[in-house]
């Protein structure tokens, strides 16, 4: 008999690795607002983009995050792109507002990858006309660092400038739901309920078996990371925002 | 007297614990499990669904746009609005997922519009003036991105139908699908490379 439940184990635990590990690239560490895996950035204009990316996080709350690639792994950069953001979790959990700018040299691909919740302000035909006018254009001649510069700066500016787009931002910086917290307080009450049903039969009825001492977690996903995109250099972090495939994306 | 009821109160503390231990155990060992892929299987089909339509709305636009340009194309363009109008008529709500004749016709209808809109830019690609028109440029750029919304929409719903049927074809999953008469749902048949956008390049 114990066998036979050891074999039901590892064929569950079979069954779920093959869901876990089904046909996914691997992407590299999140290190910072910029992640130069192909080393195409010098250490001036690094420092410069980013000092842009943290004001303009500090200023909207959304995240802009730039990632060169060495490789695509065989994968289409629009594949890999939603992927990648998903994976980082960049933008806020409950706004979904993070944009990422993708370049794989190799591949001659560059993508912008835009989060559910900016799709609407940076649409695909924006983000088409920032890589045609802006991106390509230098990346053509070799110029990456001018590239990735240009198209920093016409993001940030699609998604600060638009006045009319003050009030949809407003509501998208609503404070997220206190999730974390509700779950502790539901841990309280549901282990304060046990107690005082526990203490209170025993002392009535000493003969009667105690209450047992399940305590159960509120289901729920689990939610990811306590900190919600850090400011600041070092201590980065996606908030969790989600992708759904916005976005462009070209060639030279 | 005092003791009877003092014992009956007791007693309905203690049956109100065990209640709440019942509901709490069920919850435990998986009652909601199905109930809550089976829910996020349904979600992620309703955001397939609405990328299709997405595609859809776009399209009347884009073809009086090409009409201006290629009006000798009629062919492409009747076939295209053609392709269109059957592909809108055909929805799958939520609870038809579990019929995989209901989403092959589904599929193959989407697959037929997307393969007249191929042609469409294909033959775009031999009017200059179309090809610069700013906003054709601007229609092809949504109809891309819609293309990849799409394609992430499908591998979305995939990977939660194969959550799904694996909580429902597998122990403990099983007996709780029986509880709950669930059936595994369809999925997609064809290969996703069918289905990658149309690429163009300027």
């Amino acid at each position: 008999m114990a066998r036979v439940w050891v074999f039901f184990l590892v064929l569950l635990t079979a069954i779920g690795f093959g869901v876990a590990t089904a046909r996914e690239p691997s992407f590299p560490t999140l290190t910072g607002r910029i992640v130069d895996e192909a080393q195409l950035v010098n250490a001036d204009a690094r420092s410069q983009i980013e000092r842009k990316l943290v004001a303009f996080e500090m200023k909207t709350g959304r995240q802009l995050v730039v990632v060169t690639l060495n490789s695509l792994q065989g994968y289409e950069i629009e594949d890999y792109g939603y992927q990648l953001g998903r994976s980082w979790g960049i933008g806020q959990k409950e706004s979904n507002n993070g944009a990422l700018l993708i370049v794989a040299p190799n591949e001659h691909r560059v993508r912008i990858e835009v989060g559910y919740g900016l799709e609407s302000t940076l649409t695909d035909a924006i983000s088409r006309l920032i890589i045609e006018n802006s991106i390509l254009p230098r990346f053509r001649t070799g110029d990456f660092v001018g590239g990735i510069e240009r198209g920093v700066d016409d993001v940030i500016q699609v998604l600060t400038g638009d006045a009319a787009d003050f009030q949809r931002r407003a509501s998208e910086q609503q404070p997220p739901e206190p999730e974390d917290a509700l779950q502790f307080v539901w841990i309280f009450v549901i282990l304060g309920f046990w107690l005082f049903i526990a203490l209170k039969s025993q002392r009535r009825d000493a003969r009667r078996r105690p209450v047992p001492w399940i305590i159960p977690l509120p289901g729920g996903r689990p939610s990811g990371r306590w900190s919600t995109g850090s400011r600041g250099r070092g201590g980065f972090s996606g908030g969790g925002g989600s992708f759904g495939g916005g976005g462009a994306s070209g060639r030279w | 007297m005092n003791w009877i009821a003092k014992r009956h109160a007791a007693g309905r503390a203690n049956a109100t614990a065990a209640l709440i231990a019942v509901a709490l155990f069920l919850a435990g060992c998986g009652i909601n499990t199905i109930p809550t892929l089976e829910e996020q299987a349904k979600g992620s089909w309703s955001e397939v669904q609405s990328q299709y339509q997405r595609r859809a709305d776009l399209i009347p636009n884009l073809v009086s746009t090409v009409k201006g340009y290629a009006q000798q194309e009629r062919d492409v363009l009747n076939e295209v609005t053609q392709a269109r109008a059957k592909a809108t008529q055909i929805q799958v709500n939520a609870d038809q997922l579990t019929d995989p004749d209901a989403l092959r016709r589904f599929q193959e209808a989407q697959a037929q519009l997307s393969g007249a809109l191929g042609r469409l830019i294909a033959i775009s690609e031999n009017y200059p003036d179309l090809k610069s028109n700013q906003n054709f440029l601007a229609l092809q750029s949504q109809l891309e991105g819609t293309e990849n919304r799409i394609a992430v929409a499908r591998r979305d719903y995939i990977s939660a139908v194969q959550n799904y049927n694996t909580e429902v074809r597998t122990f403990p999953g099983r007996l709780w699908a029986m509880v709950y008469n669930a059936e595994p749902m369809a999925t997609f048949a064809t290969p996703e490379e069918n289905q990658r956008p149309p690429s163009v390049t300027f």
